[in-house]
């Protein structure tokens, strides 16, 4: 019986600099979450959701991840919430460089949650830590149900798969009950919200499930 | 992958080819949906009718023992 193995670390030197921002974040008691999804999922409308029901119950800041232009930080920072747009120049995805170049710019010590949105895309995100403590992708009803399994390595990696644009559903070909099921097919057990940014569904589980996030991390 | 950094240039991802014995249409959808919900796993492909099976892994996240398990599991034999 042979086995072909392909086990060169490319990502061996991100990996390495991952752990270091994550002991930081460790010592710094701050719950990294590493959002993934497509242009156009919702990743930032999530966000700006999010800020406005967490204001005041969390500590939190924004890293922002995209090719170009800092209209999602410029979104953000109407919310005062500390922001920092990192541009990729062309890059497809945050890498752990990036983000301990400008974590150092965060007061981290009075945060409880870090949010960074990374680069939109369904592939190369999920390939490098940033140093996180949990991924979550976003995937839009009008992206397809056939996305999970195009796409597995990001459901399999993320703690949680949000569902947004689900007020769309009458109005999509999209199958609910078949998404669903191939993303527990891929990560069994996998936390699973439906939700809508602009008809405010969803999002308290959404938000509830982040705060206890950070308590257990505060307890750990 | 991305043509823009580069990135997974070989995505440390194992294709096999497997020929199982034993087939049915529900063992094969059921050895499916196990395989695919191993850690590494991520496409699988399986001809119910010749038992011709193609897995897509990455051996640093499962082991060739733990997709063997999924067809001995099952009455299934499988061969590289």
């Amino acid at each position: 019986m042979a086995e072909i193995e392909v086990m060169k670390n490319i990502l061996g030197e991100n990996d390495r600099v991952a752990a270091e921002n994550q002991a930081l974040f460790r010592e710094k008691n701050v719950y990294v979450l590493n959002l993934m999804g497509s242009p156009g999922a919702g990743k930032t409308s999530l966000l700006e959701r999010t800020m406005e029901r967490l204001k005041g119950r969390t500590r939190m800041a924004v890293i922002e991840g995209d090719l170009f232009t800092s209209r999602d930080a410029d979104r953000i920072e109407r919310h005062g919430v500390p922001v920092i747009q990192i541009n990729t120049a062309g890059g497809c995805h945050l890498d752990a460089p990036m983000v301990q170049k400008v974590a150092k710019k965060l007061d981290l010590g009075a945060l409880d949650l870090l949010l960074v949105e990374n680069v939109g895309n369904l592939v190369c995100p999920a390939e490098f830590a940033v140093g996180e403590d949990e991924k979550a992708v976003v995937l839009s009803i009008t992206e397809g149900d056939d996305k999970p399994m195009k796409y597995p390595l990001i459901f399999k990696e993320s703690a949680i798969a949000l569902l947004n644009k689900a007020d769309l559903l009458p109005y999509c070909d999209f199958d609910m009950a078949a998404a669903r099921d191939d993303i527990q097919t891929l990560h069994p057990g996998m936390d699973i919200i439906e939700l809508s940014c602009t008809q405010d569904m969803g999002l308290s589980a959404w938000c509830d499930w982040l705060l206890a996030r950070i308590a257990a991390k505060e307890e750990a | 992958m991305c043509k823009e950094c580069g990135c997974g240039e070989t995505n440390g991802n194992t294709r096999l080819q497997f020929q199982v014995t034993g087939y049915t249409e529900a063992s094969a959808k059921d050895a499916e949906k196990a395989l695919l919900g191993l850690p590494g796993v991520l496409y699988v492909h399986i001809h119910a009718h010749d038992g011709e099976t193609t897995v897509d892994y990455s051996p640093k996240k499962t082991k060739l023992m733990d997709i063997l398990g999924v067809f001995q599991a099952r009455g299934l034999e499988a061969a590289l």
